[in-house]
């Protein structure tokens, strides 16, 4: 939307090169697939918050004609989940039941009314126990335990401390404190999770196609609770229609239609409903916050004390990692001289909370975000002088043992303080109108990764045959990121051959090497530098044999569509002889490339020191403008200026895209995005309730696109797709409070919650007139 | 995406089909635009054997108007009646509260009928099979529980169709086939304050349109919802106000989204003779909050629906009274 596309990049970008097939409806995604010979599979799940099952009786629906499979907890006595140290859930329910929703039976039928059918005759009882659906309740003294090796419903306690804390707040001209709230939220991804999962009883061999941004842990999930080898099973990723994070752990459905279709000897389609999408939840938890900070006159920070709560539902998940990342991902935005953070991760009667786009760093960011506007407020500084007193200098390492390699946060702040012309407007506008601004950061790629194999942290295999195409293969999921887009063209520039000579193949365990998957932004920084490596190597063997050919030296020899000897014309083949010399004596090709983060960048010795770590942080600071109506409440966001620095913008059009997103959803987190529950059960369950903003809320957003050439990068390239996200929900509040004068402690900012928030201005003033006319 | 119910289909050509259908299947349901109705089937609230497709009625499809006023057949789109120049022209509250309606998708197959028949909602009704039974199901259907307001006696869940306080505002009537033949009454007549029965009609009746008088006030829709499309109104309001030499001939005010029925607000025939002063919207405001009735049914918080809508009201008589659109700039804000 911006006035130049790939502004900041002076280059064009590629349409990604799926997206005729999106766009035409050619694309299939899994629900789409040839399902005519398949049994339906529905899920019977728990209507009770918590309890110990008493009795599961599932013998009449196993009579119904029609229905070719049943699967209970009995049928896999395996844990799961996506953390090794946490692994403690079943794919259906065991013992108990902790969440309403909960999977406790399966039915693998002829159709969708048999399979209905025969839930509605699953016998079901529990002896129910005590339930708890805030972090409060599962916190208080003598609250029983959802698990019984987590005493207190703590998941996992984190104490961190950096620096002198007490010394930096002795040293601030400025203490201040807040406590700020952040309601939970989904991924509200527009595509359904569906898989479908085909096994043949002859051959023994298993196929899953599924909606997962992570193969290889399906693939190994799949494999430990249906207690097969992992050579016998296929894992296969069709288009897949978004994920932010919903699919980025293995999801129970995924394994109990694979024991579905292992039941019934058979292939067994599911598809969820709306409702089971949310119920399957693993998104951003609830969150509270507070945050005390220390600052100097001129807006040098001293100190951070934060402490971070987060009611993370009924089982473990990447719940460790979440309750990490807030706390490390306050280092790496700023120079910060002393830090203490103390995260609770709270077991609930509630969806299992997991990762969401800016995992981990979002919520936090956004009460530090907001503290620092509050404070610039007290010290009468601009809040872009107060973000500069604070800046980095590359290369350096965080307190925490991060590693910074690469910084443009200083120029984000000066395109889009100049862009939104902030100097010449701020404090200038109507009432009822404001402006705001954040930063934020993340990270690319986890550094050091979940299920430590010794194996480089990612791998691209490149294939060269007669006919001149050059086949990439790579396990990397494309969720609609563009990763697949990405490394046709990182193989295409090392080669400096044209785009359309590239195809990627993707996410075949088949036929494509092993990837961890489409998680913390890791795909164009590891398989990019994967792809590029390949592309090399690929590269000197076609050099070699240009050089065989044209009789010169391969130091001489220029490779691309044509290869030639230096920079002359007088002597240069065309690519497809080139190839054929090259496969002279060793017939087709296939090169593999690789890309491992080296341990100095896996984080700091502390625990969970791991979390956090990345080879190159993403930088973005964003300009929110607003006008608050302050008889309904209502927020209307008029425009957004956002910059990032992604090193490099290896396809300046999919960054933009991706830039564009991350606004969008940041503002669906800020304006109107939050789950509710009655009891344990959603009343937000669909996309009527659940307010993920309209094309009528989505406003202007100018993207700036800021290119710091990280020395590590793929041609100096960081992520793209999350650090634009948390500065949204700060620079939006930051935006209300310049205003209308009032500063929003809780997300999201509704009309209820403004209207409110004015009632009680109101109600306070008046309070203080009728105290002076008393006094 | 929970299993659609099955069902016989039958399309009669005329309203006298259409009734005698509906008597003939005692499990039968009339269906227009359907993006009431499916959403419920699919979540087990109800299951015809037969759906009465009204789609095919042409006289229920047609907009006309006269020295006699505007009839609006049941059948009427609501994109259409969006479009529509004497709505445009005349009848300004209907037009935007058409405009205003759930999103493109919603307005190209709802119905005029549709959304003046519009089902109560309920943040504990409005959920699939699964999720009312494991909540013990409640008032309004199958439950003898309202979770809601427990203690009471009745259904609370809100009506939230955006025509009818548009329709109401303006005067409108009813005309409605039945058994017996036809019959007219005031629009206000086919609601009463009940979230399980909150319409009229006998069994076998019929929408079949709405009839505006001739020569209404000028006139405004305005809702409150968190999201510019797709919602259904938190609060909406209609006026329609008539200014005599700077001072109120006539006001009428109805509102949506609040009660169980929409319906007008008494008590603005003191404004007559008054101009549209702080003091008469201050008035206004008190008489909007003393009868909006909002209860928990919605996500959004009762107390805020009841400030919504008495600030809605204020803004859209503030506005007709200065004789600007509601869009203008008008001191609406304390």
């Amino acid at each position: 939307m911006s006035a130049d596309p790939t502004a900041g990049a002076k280059r064009p970008g590629v349409p990604l090169i799926d997206g005729i097939e999106k766009v035409t409806g050619r694309a299939r995604y899994t629900a789409d697939l040839m399902h005519a010979d398949a049994l339906v599979g529905r899920i019977f799940r728990s209507p009770f918050s918590h309890g110990e099952i008493v009795r599961l009786d599932v013998s009449k629906a196993r009579a119904v004609e029609g229905v070719a499979g049943i699967v209970t907890g009995t049928d896999c006595p395996h844990g799961y989940g996506v953390l090794p140290v946490a692994m403690n859930e079943y794919p259906l329910a065991r013992g108990r039941v902790r969440y309403r929703g909960e999977p406790v039976a399966a039915v693998a039928a002829i159709d969708a009314k048999t399979a209905e059918q025969a839930l509605e005759l699953i016998e079901f009882e529990v002896r129910e126990l005590p339930a708890y659906y805030t972090s409060e309740e599962a916190r208080a003294p003598g609250a029983i335990p959802l698990h019984d090796d987590k005493p207190g419903n703590l998941e996992r306690e984190v104490h961190h401390h950096f620096g002198d804390v007490s010394r930096g707040f002795a040293e601030a001209d400025l203490v201040r404190e807040e406590r700020i709230s952040c309601a939970e939220i989904n991924h509200a991804q527009i595509e359904p999770h569906a898989c479908l999962a085909d096994y043949d009883p002859m051959s023994g061999r298993l196929t899953m196609q599924s909606v997962s941004q992570v193969g290889y842990y399906l693939h190994l999930m799949l494999a430990r609770c249906l207690e097969m080898d992992t050579s016998r099973i296929r894992v296969v990723k069709p288009f897949i229609g978004g994920g932010f994070g919903a699919r980025v752990e293995v999801l129970n459905f995924e394994i109990v239609t694979a024991l579905l279709a292992r039941a019934a000897s058979g292939k067994v389609m599911m598809q969820l409903t709306r409702e089971e999408n949310f119920l399957t939840h693993r998104a951003r938890p609830q969150t509270d916050i507070r945050l005390k900070l220390g600052m100097r006159r001129d807006g040098r920070i001293t100190a951070c004390d934060c402490e971070v709560v987060q009611r993370g539902g009924a089982y473990a998940g990447y719940g460790i990692v979440t309750i990490l990342y807030a706390g490390a991902l306050l280092q790496g935005l700023y120079d910060i001289p002393s830090i203490k953070y103390d995260g609770y991760r709270v077991y609930a009667n509630l969806p299992p909370c997991g990762a969401m786009r800016g995992h981990g760093s979002v919520n936090t960011r956004h009460a530090f975000e907001c503290l620092l506007d509050r404070m610039a407020r007290d010290l009468g500084l601009d809040p872009f002088a107060v973000r500069r007193a604070n800046l980095l200098r590359a290369p350096t390492r965080t307190l925490n043992d991060l590693m910074v390699n690469s910084y443009g946060l200083e120029e984000c702040l000066e395109r889009v303080e100049s862009a939104s012309k902030w100097r010449a407007r701020i404090g200038k506008l109507p009432r009822g109108k404001g402006l705001g601004m954040a930063c934020s950061h993340y990270v690319s790629g986890a550094a050091k990764p979940i299920h430590w194999t010794g194996e480089p942290h990612a791998a691209v295999n490149v294939r060269l045959d007669f006919d001149g195409g050059i086949t990439a293969l790579t396990g990397a999921a494309d969720i609609g990121q563009g990763s697949s887009t990405m490394v046709a063209i990182a193989v295409a520039e090392t080669l400096g051959v044209s785009i359309e000579r590239v195809r990627v193949v993707a996410a075949d365990s088949m036929v494509t090497p092993k990837d961890n998957g489409a998680y913390s932004s890791r795909i164009t920084f590891m398989v990019g530098n994967a792809a590029i490596d390949a592309a090399r190597k690929l590269k000197a063997i076609l050099i070699e044999a240009a050089a065989r050919k044209l009789e010169a030296r391969p130091e001489d020899i220029e490779c691309g569509e044509a290869f030639r000897v230096g920079h002359g014309a007088q002597s240069s083949l065309p690519f497809a002889e080139i190839v054929k010399e090259a496969l002279v004596d060793r017939g087709p090709i296939t090169v593999s490339g690789a890309f491992t983060c080296p341990p100095e960048a896996q984080g700091g010795k502390h625990r969970g020191g791991a979390v956090g770590s990345t080879m190159g942080f993403s930088y973005a600071a964003q300009v929110v403008e607003v006008d608050v109506d302050e008889a309904t409440g209502v927020v209307r966001v008029d425009k957004v200026w956002a910059a990032l620095d992604c090193g490099h913008a290896i396809n300046p059009l999919a960054v933009e895209g991706q830039i564009e997103g991350s606004v969008w959803m940041g503002m669906g987190q800020a304006l109107s995005e939050e789950t509710r529950y009655v009891e344990g059960l959603p009343l937000h369950a669909s996309l009527l309730e659940y307010r993920v903003p309209t094309s009528a809320e989505s406003p202007a957003i100018e993207v700036q696109i800021v290119e710091s050439h990280d020395p590590y990068g793929p041609f100096g390239a960081k992520e793209a797709s999350e650090g634009a996200l948390a500065g949204f929900p700060p620079a939006l509040v930051n935006a209300v409070a310049n205003a209308i004068g009032i500063d929003m402690d809780e997300l999201p900012v509704t009309p209820d919650r403004i209207v409110e928030a004015l009632v009680e201005r109101r109600r306070r003033a008046r309070l203080a007139t009728a105290q002076r006319a008393a006094s | 995406m929970t299993l659609m119910p099955e069902f016989e289909l039958a399309r009669p050509r005329d309203v006298g089909e259409a009734i005698a259908a509906r008597h003939e299947h005692a499990g039968s349901r009339f269906i227009a635009g359907g993006t009431d109705l499916l959403v419920q089937l699919r979540h087990g609230i109800d299951r015809p054997d037969v759906l009465i497709d009204l789609s095919a009625i042409e006289e229920l499809g047609k907009i006309t108007s006269g020295p006699g006023g505007a009839r609006i057949g049941a059948g009427v789109s609501i994109a259409a009646l969006a479009r529509d120049a004497t709505m445009a022209a005349n009848y300004r509250a209907v037009k935007e509260a058409a405009e205003m309606i759930a999103a493109p998708g919603h307005r190209a197959m709802g119905t005029v009928g549709g959304n003046l028949c519009l089902d109560t909602r309920c943040i504990f009704y409005n959920q699939s099979e699964w999720w009312r039974r494991a909540n013990g199901y409640c008032l309004k259907h199958r439950g003898d529980v309202c979770h809601v307001a427990p203690q009471g006696q009745r259904c609370h869940a809100a009506f939230a169709g955006d025509l009818a306080p548009a329709l109401l505002a303006l005067g409108a009537e009813v005309e409605i086939a039945g058994t017996k033949g036809r019959r007219r009454m005031p629009l206000g007549d086919l609601y009463v304050e009940d979230g399980r029965a909150h319409l009229t009609l006998s069994e076998h009746e019929l929408v079949v349109a709405a009839h505006l008088p001739p020569d209404p006030p000028p006139s405004a829709y305005s809702k409150v919802c968190v999201r510019g499309a797709i919602d259904y109104p938190l609060a909406g309001v209609a006026v329609a106000l008539g200014m005599n030499e700077g001072v109120v001939k006539s006001l009428q005010i109805a509102l949506t989204g609040t009660n169980s029925r929409p319906f007008v607000l008494s008590g603005t025939d003191a404004m007559v003779g008054r101009p549209i002063d702080e003091a008469a919207l201050q008035a206004i405001e008190r008489l909007v909050q003393k009868q909006v009735q909002p209860m928990r049914t919605t996500n959004a918080s009762a107390h805020y629906r009841r400030l919504a809508a008495a600030a809605l009201a204020r803004r859209l008589t503030a506005a007709l009274g200065i004789g600007s659109r509601p869009d203008a700039a008008v001191s609406a804000v304390r």
